[in-house]
């Protein structure tokens, strides 16, 4: 006789999940990378007009950089707590807390980034005949280059892990497989959303890396503000 | 009485006055529960931290080693995915007999928190003037004393700073824990998101973040106070 609570061993994975539950872990996987690029997306809009200020405006660097370390330091689960009650189980409540968290790294980087470019080469630019908007997109913005990938890779590693937070409202990709396997003592879903969000960790931040040397071939590597 | 394990709050209860109720405060789940609780995890976390960094990363600057690692920590300490790490571990944990809870959470913050605290000290050891270093030397001060009568002592607010980083992070990563099978003063967003509470959610996200605004403050205010005023006019911050 069996007893009632026998139960099926437990093992950290079960290969067979892959092939069984395929659909679930691709549609994790995607909503993940999803809520990703569109929180890092906004992250950089939103950066690169507050870095925009900044740069132009001197004095609103530090009140910028205030702003973005506040943000930066308000607990995510209680970010996207508060939101709920707003705007419901929603992916904008899961979004707009992650691309807030992007910002502190992004602001920071861009301004280094400008803040870079030796005075010279811009009189140079100038001198060229260069007007401001053209010597600003052809000439200080790949200088800037090799800063701004490096921020845009601190993002979006940062992010891929914090997606799997926004798990707790129901958002959260491979965060979700992780509570899934937490709620039912199933350790295959877990293993493989955690394992799975770090590896997707490493290989966007692989592809920026790529993407960043292939833009700016002769920069020095690792330059960062941080 | 009730026989549930959680007192069951009203539907519509405001988070002010759930926030203002004395109720809400007392008794084995009440906010100064989850409250120390929540407290006496991340204080282990970073005294751990502390004890292990602090020694570690000042002996390595002091013999000038391990100058490579510096700057990858710095995107590292940006990217560990606590809530991953914790899931890998949990696993893990129940199978060598730790249980759910506290240990997968207990390293996953202890990851969060060695990055900052190792790169302050070692970058404020690293940029202790090497003339202070030589002088002493010349004085006759032994390598021991150099590294704790002089650098540290001159790395102090900057190491502060660091342990400063670190507690907030982990303060603020630590509600993550009532989503990984334990308590801490995440349950009541938790809880508040499990049973549609509004109310519950919005006194939730406020307790977390004013304990997290409070650490920050707690410890500015330390660093403030117990630097003398020579190591206070050095003082400069080398990550936030």
């Amino acid at each position: 006789m069996i007893p009632f609570f026998a139960q099926a061993p437990n093992p950290i994975i079960r290969w067979e999940y892959f092939i069984d539950e395929w659909d679930q872990i691709r549609r994790a996987l995607v909503e993940h990378l999803e809520l990703t690029i569109y929180a890092v997306t906004i992250g950089l809009v939103v950066a690169a007009g507050l870095s925009a200020v900044a740069l132009r405006y001197r004095w609103t660097v530090a009140p910028i950089n205030g702003f973005t370390a506040f943000l930066y330091t308000i607990p995510s689960v209680a970010l996207f707590g508060i939101l709920v009650p707003y705007f419901g189980l929603s992916r904008f409540s899961a979004v707009l807390p992650l691309a807030a968290y992007t910002l502190l790294i992004l602001v920071t980087n861009i301004v280094a980034g400008f803040n870079s470019v030796s005075p010279e080469v811009k009189e140079a630019a100038n001198g060229m005949g260069m007007t401001p908007t053209r010597r600003v997109l052809h000439v200080e913005l790949p200088l800037a280059m090799p800063y701004i990938v490096t921020g845009l890779r601190i993002a979006v590693v940062s992010t891929v892990g914090l997606v799997t937070v926004a798990a707790i409202i129901g958002q959260g990709g491979l965060g979700r497989l992780i509570i899934d396997g937490l709620r039912r003592t199933f350790w295959t879903p877990m293993t493989i959303g955690a394992a799975l969000s770090i590896l997707l960790a490493l290989a966007l931040d692989g592809l920026i890396l790529i993407g960043g040397r292939w833009l700016t071939p002769w920069a020095q590597r690792g330059k960062s503000a941080l | 009485m009730t026989v549930l394990a959680q007192a069951p709050v009203p539907r519509d209860i405001g988070f002010l006055a759930w926030l203002l109720d004395p109720d809400s405060w007392t008794g084995t789940d009440g906010i100064l529960a989850s409250l120390a609780d929540t407290v006496a995890l991340c204080a282990i976390v970073v005294v751990v931290a502390t004890i292990t960094m602090v020694p570690l990363a000042s002996w390595l600057a002091h013999t000038r080693r391990g100058e490579v690692s510096v700057s990858w920590l710095v995107t590292l300490s940006r990217a560990i995915p606590t809530f991953a790490v914790a899931g890998l571990l949990v696993p893990l944990s129940l199978r060598s007999g730790w249980g759910f809870e506290p240990w997968p959470i207990f390293i996953a913050l202890l990851l969060l928190a060695l990055p900052p605290i190792f790169l302050n000290t070692y970058t404020a050891i690293q940029q202790v003037d090497p003339g202070a270093v030589d002088a002493a030397r010349a004085m006759g001060y032994r390598e021991i004393d150099v590294m704790f009568r002089v650098e540290l002592a001159l790395a102090t607010s900057v190491i502060l700073a660091g342990v400063r980083v670190a507690a907030v992070t982990v303060v603020a990563t630590e509600p993550i824990r009532a989503f990984l099978g334990g308590d801490g003063l995440g349950r009541y967003v938790r809880d508040g998101l499990g049973q549609n509470n509004d109310g519950l959610v919005i006194a939730g996200a406020i307790l977390i973040a004013g304990l997290a605004g409070l650490t920050a403050l707690s410890f500015r205010l330390v660093e403030r106070f117990a630097l003398p005023d020579g190591v206070r006019r050095l003082a400069t911050t080398t990550t936030r």
